[in-house]
């Protein structure tokens, strides 16, 4: 391995490019000050190593097998190429082209987007995972194959990259070392968007190549469309899980409560995620708690698809995501409703109403929402009769960023959270200058080989650091912490990370969502909401 | 008469790639949303917020201040606030930078202005009779002198940093220490130029003045010569590089990052989505009928029977 790595490193023949040792990752907070504290990176097998491209950082997201044949190698570099044709047509790609090309084009490489990226700063400044390397590589492969330029201009330009198999199947291992929260495009001064050129590089190998991490394709996005769910959960299985939950909202509150399903011409057609349903039912039977005390006329679908928020393809392909969120709003279409409402799940509200806006049309422009801006209603204009005192321990807030720097959601939650939690504190910094929870872009689903390690020891790390310092001067197990997460991908790698550093028992912090917060804080109820109990 | 050619081609190159690049990022097809908060035209919610913070924000009125807009672009424009805030290292030489790049366009308009004066008889110059000729002359000598040192200040500074700066030096290509080798270079020459030969800038001035009127340049020395032919080549060149991100931010900004400008049902926006919808998709991975057009693809669901990535 080399002292220093250059660009043209991505695709010089090497075992590894880059160690990551504990010694060198960004320092953590009490307790975890001490190396001791460190779990070490797991490691991949040496078979994993002999079937698998894993020589960016020993680390594997998605996978690629090795080639068996100079041919099949051949091959992959034409259709990468093909593929990255497409990338800059209007054609092919108008969805995207121009924020695209402007990335592409104006990057001054001043770095001031590097100081503003957890992964690479977590990373103890990594050169890989710094925003522009990846994007860097990308643009010079793109002037010097795509614009035909001679070696020499190569050279002079910078763009003396070689392009073959292995810098493609490194690239495409890196696309997934970026979480896609763009804070790098928020620090640039000139606004290039170096997560967007990272999901380009996934749509291209997903479209083009057909290259995708298995939770993302396989397990994810045509499980969803085949199924219904990319949980595996289908409409069947669906009514069984509601009837459960009913009955546990009953056990819990000693309220019959009836979970809408398939209403037809209802106001609202509740849309969350699958996973809610296994891992966190809580969270959806307080929707159905406030729901019923505030009278909504609300419904959800059993429908395929219908019953499950998520759209993994914002992460990876334009395809997929086109193909989910339209049958959501044919569900919603078909109900008759007059809204969509989306549960805590932060990319289905960027996809359902950012990036979805501009491909429905006429009857399937259905007004899509955010759940926030209603329960602020409701508990800020007391709607719901709620007693604070029933949330006192230290609180904090985790701005999922799809919800909050890519959609402007930013003060509802605060407010409802200023009003049910005395002890309600911001991590520094919050707001659309927030930090990944590090499972963002899908991270939090994947669980290839060695990438949790990763995922919980870097891409995490800054987050986890927050977390430690907004409840230093409550540290102590003895005493009781929340963190709010309202997004299931955010909760689903706190729930990770937590485990990880083991920090239910040396720390006595807990996660959960807004609306568990909520219905732990009304009058009506007489037992604490909020379980504590890890799961 | 070959450096006032030089000089017409360089204006033309300059203007005509300008237009090139605008109208290249302008006539792009409609993008799909992908804003950022804080969106700068957003009237009540200077934390960053939007509009998707109200309840049924569809049946409200959108509130856009075209002051606030405004206002984050005067304060880039003339203070590169971003870098400010975000990497002072890189602004204590970036700022003075483009200081000195304004100071010089300022200075050749105050040239061009003060040419057209003098055909009209007007006088510019120090003890000129008419104050609006003197105060043209001051004018045109402080843009041009400050803008000269604080450029070549600025411009020194960024190779410098490039050079010593690893995490800048890991990126910079040859082509990029020529772009600022080149600016450096206008900016020391016209200094020369200045102190050695033009101190009121009456040569360059008559220079500009033969450019209206196509007549031969009178009284050149090969200093301001030189000078000429560097910020010639300059402004040649400039279309080609990334000297252009002027232009870019532009799009960025307004197109891109603050463009949270909802589709409504007949809309223009939803005119062109339609258009764009109907376009033929060559992508060819197994789970993509390649050929159909973006719509068909999108409701027609086809199931791979296997992709490349493995676990």
């Amino acid at each position: 391995m080399k002292e220093k790595l250059v660009l043209k490193d991505i695709s010089q023949p090497a075992r590894q490019l880059i160690e990551i040792a504990p010694k060198d990752l960004m320092k953590l907070p009490y307790p975890y000050d001490q190396p001791d504290r460190e779990p070490p990176l797991k490691q991949l097998t040496e078979e994993q190593r002999t079937k698998y491209e894993a020589s960016l950082d020993g680390v594997l997201a998605i996978g690629i097998p090795k080639p068996k044949s100079k041919e099949e190698e051949e091959e992959f570099v034409e259709k990468f190429l093909s593929g990255l044709k497409k990338l800059l047509s209007r054609e092919n790609n108008w969805v995207f082209l121009q924020p695209l090309t402007l990335s592409l084009e104006y990057c001054l490489k001043c770095q001031t987007c590097s100081e503003f990226c957890p992964i690479y700063v977590s990373s103890g400044k990594q050169e890989i995972y710094r925003p522009t390397f990846r994007s860097e590589v990308f643009r010079r492969i793109i002037g010097r194959y795509l614009k035909g330029e001679s070696k020499l201009l190569s050279k002079l330009t910078g763009r003396d990259i070689e392009l073959s198999w292995l810098t493609i199947a490194r690239l495409a291992e890196l696309a997934y070392r970026c979480t896609l929260c763009r804070r790098c495009a928020q620090a640039c001064p000139i606004g290039i968007d170096n997560g967007l050129i990272s999901r380009e590089i996934r749509k291209l190998l997903s479209q083009e190549l057909g290259i995708a991490p298995k939770e993302f394709h396989e397990l994810g996005t045509v499980q969803q469309l085949k199924v219904g769910s990319s949980t595996g959960i289908t409409s069947k299985a669906l009514e069984s899980i509601i009837r459960f939950m009913e009955e546990e909202i009953e056990e819990k509150t000693g309220k019959k409560i009836r979970i809408p399903l398939d209403k037809k011409g209802a106001d609202i057609l509740f849309l969350h995620n699958a996973g809610e349903f296994l891992s966190w039912p809580e969270n959806i039977e307080a929707f159905a708690i406030i729901f019923d005390a505030a009278g909504i006329d609300w419904t959800m679908s059993s429908e395929l698809v219908g019953y499950d928020a998520v759209n993994y393809g914002a992460f990876y392909d334009d395809v997929q995501l086109a193909r989910i969120f339209l049958k959501h709003v044919q569900i919603a279409q078909k109900l008759k409703v007059n809204k969509i409402l989306l549960g805590e799940c932060g990319h289905a509200h960027k996809v359902m109403c950012v990036v979805a806006d501009r491909v429905l049309t006429g009857e399937l422009n259905i007004p899509r929402e955010s759940a926030l801006p209603l329960l602020e209603d409701l508990v800020c204009n007391e709607k719901l009769k709620l007693d604070p005192r029933r949330n006192n321990f230290p609180v904090t807030l985790h701005d999922p960023c799809n919800v909050v720097r890519l959609m402007g959601i930013v003060e509802p939650q605060r407010r409802i959270l200023r009003r049910i939690c005395p002890q309600f504190r911001e991590m520094e910094p919050h707001g659309v200058e927030n930090y990944c929870c590090g499972g963002g872009s899908g991270f939090a689903i994947m669980a290839s080989m060695n990438f949790p390690s990763w995922r919980s020891s870097i891409s995490g790390r800054m987050k986890f650091k927050q977390i430690l310092e907004v409840f230093q001067d409550v540290i102590s197990p003895e005493i009781k912490k929340y963190v709010c997460a309202p997004c299931s991908n955010c909760k689903g790698q706190i729930r990770e990370l937590f485990n990880y550093y083991n920090v239910w028992e040396n720390c006595n912090i807990f996660y959960g969502g807004l609306v568990e917060l909520i219905v732990n804080a009304m009058v009506d109820i007489k037992e604490p909401f909020i379980r504590w109990e890890w799961r | 008469m070959w450096l006032n050619l030089i000089c017409y081609a360089s204006i033309l190159i300059f203007v005509f790639g300008f237009i090139a690049k605008a109208r290249k990022y302008a006539t792009m097809p409609l993008h799909l949303r992908w804003e950022l908060y804080p969106v700068a035209h957003e009237k009540k919610r200077p934390y960053g917020g939007s509009y998707f913070e109200g309840l049924n924000w569809w049946r409200k009125p959108r509130e856009k201040s075209l002051l606030r807009d405004l206002k984050y672009i005067g304060q880039e424009l003339s203070f590169f606030r971003e870098y400010f805030r975000r990497n002072r290292g890189f602004w204590y030489f970036v700022y003075p930078f483009h200081i000195g790049f304004y100071l010089l366009v300022l200075w050749l308009v105050l040239l061009g202005y003060g040419a057209i004066l003098i055909l009209s008889d007007l006088s510019i110059a120090a003890h000129s009779l008419s104050t609006w000729g003197r105060i043209i002359y001051f004018l045109t000598l402080i843009a041009g002198v400050t803008g000269f040192i604080i450029g070549a200040i600025g411009t020194s500074g960024l190779i410098l940093k490039r050079v010593i700066d690893k995490e800048l030096r890991f990126y910079t290509t040859p082509v990029d220490y020529f772009s600022l080798l080149l600016v450096l270079a206008v900016f020391v020459s016209g200094l020369y130029a200045w102190y050695f030969y033009d101190q009121t800038f009456s040569i360059i001035r008559d220079h500009i003045k033969s450019l209206f009127t196509f007549s031969p340049p009178v009284n050149m020395n090969p200093a301001t010569t030189t000078f000429l032919v560097l910020t010639s080549l300059f402004f040649a060149y400039m279309p080609f590089t990334r000297m252009m991100h002027y232009l870019a931010k532009f799009f960025t900004f307004h197109k891109v990052r603050w463009d949270d400008e909802p589709n409504l049902r007949g809309s223009k926006i939803e005119k062109k989505v339609i258009e764009l919808l109907n376009q033929r998709v060559t992508w060819s991975a197994p789970h993509i009928q390649s050929g159909k057009k973006w719509v068909e693809i999108a409701t027609e669901v086809k199931f791979p029977s296997e992709t490349g990535g493995s676990k």
